[in-house]
């Protein structure tokens, strides 16, 4: 009973200390697409191996002490205050960094999304180590020291279609000496959209079509090459015919016959009874099925109706209506997030 | 493993250079299977980065362990004590290095080395060790900057320069603390050193003794009076009284030889001429201190002995420092005690019989009177054919008989004992006293320096109303060696440190050498007074300085600012350096134009080009189109020109100046 109790205080203990701590480090270290480090944003403490290091200080003090050892006493204050300096060049080894979010990848929910961030540094100083740490999922140690700019990626796992913008990432370096680490929390305002995850269905149960002869069910493998036409922009990459690229003639695409002329809807009602969130990913995964025949789909969710086409730009609008249904309006405007205060 | 806590093949190379360079200073302590361990274990972890051999199993390594324990235990003949429990720490530096995996044994390696940097020190202090050991910190330090750099396998100069930087920039906050931080007394008894070897005059003298110790050019001590230096052969350093002899060496008493009403002396009555002076001691291993006749101290840590020597109570381990007042015209034990003439007239019940025959036949024929008859023992010396020589025959049975009436060749020791037994033989109290005789005086900065081949022997004769009477025999075979020294003494025969030709004492004629060894020695005076001296009495005598002035309690302060005075200006350094390139003149003129429109509520965002500013000001506030105009003409010009026109830069700055919203 008690414990319960304790349990759950500390609960509202630890999350009201969590609000707090996100309220102070916006303010501190506001989300901004490139962030200069300064004392501000730096922070500082000793490592374990720092506090070890001291130990050892304390060792080889008492035994400069019991021998009465003055070079032993210089020696132990020697590096009491290279540990002190080391604070200096420790910060020093972020301050000055400018980190740049670059952009971020769209994936199907439960992928891992690709987020591309740059360090770049304005003077000529070196550095060493730089740690990057996400969400203690991906993490990268690159060096600057013989390039102004360096590029990093790291993947984040994605669990919700929307748009999907990670917490803090975390730079730290422990360089020069190892017992000092400073750190900084960075909000790059960067978000990857994710798309449903693709669920198959078996079949499109009962295909809605604008034409009373369109209606057919897509037989699969039946998509017959018949020609070949000049690449057009929104034409599929797969669909390029390679070969002839390579003999050094203009980029042509295969064309196919199966459903050429016949434009499927792919609609929310197709899928009645079935939760929203599953409708949408079985959607999403005939979107990306008639991409792959090169048909002609067109997408009608609750208050979005995306006219039958085909093509990567398509495929992208399709897809993007798909991840951002229902979410707020502004949400699914082209600015980035504003973190929440 | 990730790649945080592999360890950059620069960090390797560098963890095991500094491993010989702690090893080498140690070396001349260690026993030389320690040099093979490491060359065997730097070989296995190279071994093991190439990907030829593996590392060590567990059961290896601990075999190895208990082996090179055996071994120490086998070298030393125990582990107790400071040489054996350094080499133990030595040898686990060692052979942690094949078990250096990942950036936490980095971390213990590094950490030892600073440890093992400390144990050299607890053996010696010397200037040129200290420089070394700066050396081996700065090249261990750079090993734990190595550590993190990941991915680094090139020599790069970026990491001695942190390194150096880092220890350069810690040096004057370490002075800082060295001086205020508080020197308290040990806290606990530690190992003392037990294997290292005694230097100096040992607590007994056979013939040859002294003379070996003349081969010697390492410094015994330094005196540094605060008058005038006291003339050369009134230099007379007395370290150990000799009363006793034993199986033809002569020996001083043991505390357990002194009856307990004897052990604390007389207090003799001080009068007459003093001299002040303070000595810094090179470590000795024993317990006397050497001082002119008679010395006093007020230093509360050194005892007085019953012979009037000054006695350490522990070993003298470390250079040495102690203030003395010597009293040169005060007569000792004006009445001698029978204890005391009984000690130093006693003599073996048999041999040497002609000395006992010419010693009773001499006293004779000097009416019995003692002063007489040392007088004649000296002249017998004087003029008969007697020769000072670092090259005595050796002297089989009856040694004294032999020197005297055979070979009439020795060295101070061969007189000094021959005199005591001519002496006592006639039942005059005489004993003989060794320590060192005269000094070179440095006139860089006026200290004397005695060197181990001013090691000397002479004699104390007991008269009647003087008490004890220093007679030095050699003086009357070889007054050079008094009034000049070992080397004028020995210049006939040219065995003046025969055996190291090198020493740069030998060099005293060619005049550059010579100074340049005297700076050296006056720097390391200074260095031992200053630095290595530097105690709790020192430190309360400087801070009282301070604190006189400044009061306790802004001590603190001072402390604290110092040390911010030290630290800040590093840390704006740091900012400063981090700032981008330097604009260009004329865009920085241009952006303090741009900075006084935004004072105007006209700012420009970034992407907006100069002459789209301009026009857009020129619309917003029709009276400044005309030098808003001219101002972005004259940077753009510039600013694509590119050659930097000084006149036209002159009138964009002047036009910026003169632009008023």
């Amino acid at each position: 009973m008690v414990r319960a109790a304790f349990t759950e205080s500390w609960q509202r203990y630890r999350e009201r200390a969590q609000r707090r701590w996100k309220r102070w480090i916006n303010r501190r270290i506001p989300p901004a697409k490139q962030v200069t480090l300064d004392q501000k944003r730096v922070f500082i403490f000793p490592t374990r191996i720092g506090f070890f290091f001291l130990f050892t200080l304390l060792v080889m003090l008492v035994a400069a002490i019991n021998y009465q050892n003055n070079m032993g006493f210089a020696l132990t204050f020697l590096l009491v205050n290279i540990f002190v300096v080391a604070v200096l060049h420790t910060y020093g080894n972020l301050a000055g960094l400018t980190v740049h979010a670059v952009r971020a990848s769209p994936v199907f929910a439960g992928q891992r999304a690709e987020f591309e961030i740059m360090v770049s540094r304005a003077g000529r100083r070196q550095y060493f180590g730089l740690h990057f740490d996400w969400l203690k999922q991906d993490s990268a140690i690159i060096n600057l020291d013989d390039c102004q700019q360096q590029h990093v990626k790291l993947y984040l796992r994605t669990e919700r279609r929307g748009w999907y913008k990670p917490d803090r990432l975390r730079l730290e370096t422990v360089y020069p000496l190892g017992l000092l680490r400073s750190w900084t929390w960075l909000d790059l305002d960067i978000r990857a959209l994710v798309y449903p995850r693709p669920l198959a269905s078996g079949e499109l149960p009962g295909v809605s079509s604008d034409q009373p002869d369109g209606m057919a069910e897509p037989i699969p493998g039946s998509d017959d090459f018949y020609g070949l036409r000049d690449y057009q922009r929104g034409d599929s990459l797969r669909h390029v015919f390679w070969k002839s690229v390579a003999k050094g003639q203009a980029l042509q695409s295969k064309q196919y016959t199966a459903y050429a002329d016949r434009s499927v809807w792919l609609d929310w009602a197709l899928f009645e009874g079935l939760p929203p969130e599953q409708r949408l990913s079985h959607l999403c995964y005939w979107v990306l099925e008639f991409d792959r025949r090169n048909e002609e789909y067109g997408l009608r969710l609750p208050g979005v109706t995306l006219e039958p086409d085909s093509g990567e730009n398509h495929r992208l609008t399709a897809l993007r209506q798909l991840a951002l249904w229902g979410s707020a309006a502004e949400d699914q405007a082209r600015e980035p997030l504003r973190a929440a205060a | 493993m990730k790649l945080e806590e592999q360890i950059p093949r620069n960090a390797l190379v560098w963890i095991i250079a500094t491993q010989f360079v702690l090893l080498f200073p140690h070396l001349g302590r260690i026993p030389l299977w320690v040099l093979v361990l490491y060359a065997a274990t730097a070989l296995w972890r190279a071994m093991v980065y190439l990907g030829r051999w593996s590392f060590p199993g567990g059961y290896l390594k601990s075999s190895l362990t208990v082996i090179c324990f055996s071994g120490v235990w086998v070298s030393y003949g125990t582990l107790i004590g400071l040489e054996p429990t350094v080499a133990l720490l030595l040898i686990a530096y060692s052979l942690k290095l094949i078990e250096l995996a990942n950036q936490r044994d980095a971390y213990m390696l590094i950490f030892i080395a600073y440890f093992v940097c400390l144990t050299e020190f607890l053996f010696s202090q010397e200037l040129l060790i200290t420089l070394y050991m700066c050396v081996a910190v700065m090249v261990n330090t750079t090993s734990l900057v190595a550590l993190h750099q990941p991915g680094q396998d090139r020599f790069n100069f970026s990491t001695i320069r942190r390194a150096g930087a880092m220890m350069l920039q810690a040096l004057p906050l370490m002075i800082l603390l060295f001086v205020v931080f508080p020197r308290v007394g040990p806290l606990w008894n530690v190992p003392l050193k037990t294997h290292t070897a005694r230097s100096g005059m040992s607590d007994f003298m056979k013939p040859g003794d002294v003379a070996s110790l003349s081969l010697n050019d390492s410094v015994a001590f330094r005196a540094q009076f605060e008058g005038e230096v006291p003339d050369r052969s009134d230099l007379y350093w007395r370290g150990l009284v000799l009363s006793k002899l034993d199986e033809g060496a002569w020996r001083s008493l043991r505390w357990r030889d002194i009856p307990g009403d004897q052990r604390r002396g007389e207090q003799p009555e001080l009068v007459g001429e003093y001299v002040d002076y303070s000595i810094i001691m090179e470590p000795t291993q024993q317990n006397w201190l050497y001082a002119l006749p008679y010395a006093t101290t007020r230093d509360r840590g050194i005892l007085r002995s019953n012979d009037f020597r000054l006695v350490s109570p522990v070993q003298v381990q470390d250079q040495k420092r102690y203030e003395v007042r010597s009293w040169l015209e005060v007569p000792l034990d004006v009445e001698l005690g029978d204890w005391r003439r009984g000690v130093d007239t006693s003599l073996p019940e048999d041999g040497n019989p002609q000395t006992r025959v010419l010693a009773q036949q001499m006293f004779e024929a000097a009416g019995g009177d003692p002063e007489a008859f040392a007088r004649s023992v000296l002249d017998m010396f004087r003029e008969q054919a007697f020769f000072y020589t670092l090259r005595p025959p050796l002297l089989g049975e009856n040694p004294v008989d032999q020197f005297l009436f055979g070979t009439r060749r020795g060295f101070c020791e061969h007189y000094a004992s021959a005199f005591t037994w001519l002496m006592r033989a006639a039942g005059v109290p005489t004993r003989v006293v060794a320590g060192y005789q005269g000094g070179e005086v440095n006139p860089v900065n006026g200290t004397v320096i005695v060197h181990q081949f001013d090691a000397h022997a002479w004699n104390e004769v007991w008269l009647e109303g003087q008490g004890w009477v220093r007679i030095d025999p050699t003086f009357a075979i070889a007054p050079a060696r008094i009034e000049f020294g070992l080397e004028q003494a020995l210049a006939e025969e040219g065995s003046f440190l025969a055996e190291t030709p090198l020493s740069p004492l030998r060099f005293r004629g060619v005049s550059w050498v010579n100074n340049l060894r005297l700076q050296l020695d006056a720097i390391n005076y200074r260095w031992q007074l200053f630095v290595l001296s530097y105690d709790q009495e020192r430190q309360y005598q400087i801070l009282n300085r301070l604190l006189c002035s400044v009061g306790q309690s802004q001590l603190v302060f001072l402390i604290v600012g110092t040390w911010a005075l030290l630290l800040v200006p590093l840390a704006i350094a740091m900012v400063w350096r981090n700032r981008g390139p330097r604009l260009d003149a004329a865009t920085r003129h241009y952006q303090e134009f741009c900075r006084r429109l935004r004072g105007a509520g006209l700012p420009r965002p970034g992407h907006e080009a100069p002459t789209d500013f301009a026009r857009r000001v020129a619309e917003e506030r029709p009276a400044w189109a005309e030098e808003v105009a001219a101002i972005t003409r004259c940077y753009e010009s510039l600013a694509y020109a590119g050659d930097g026109d000084p006149a036209a830069l002159a009138e964009l700055k002047r036009r910026v100046r003169a632009f008023r919203v």
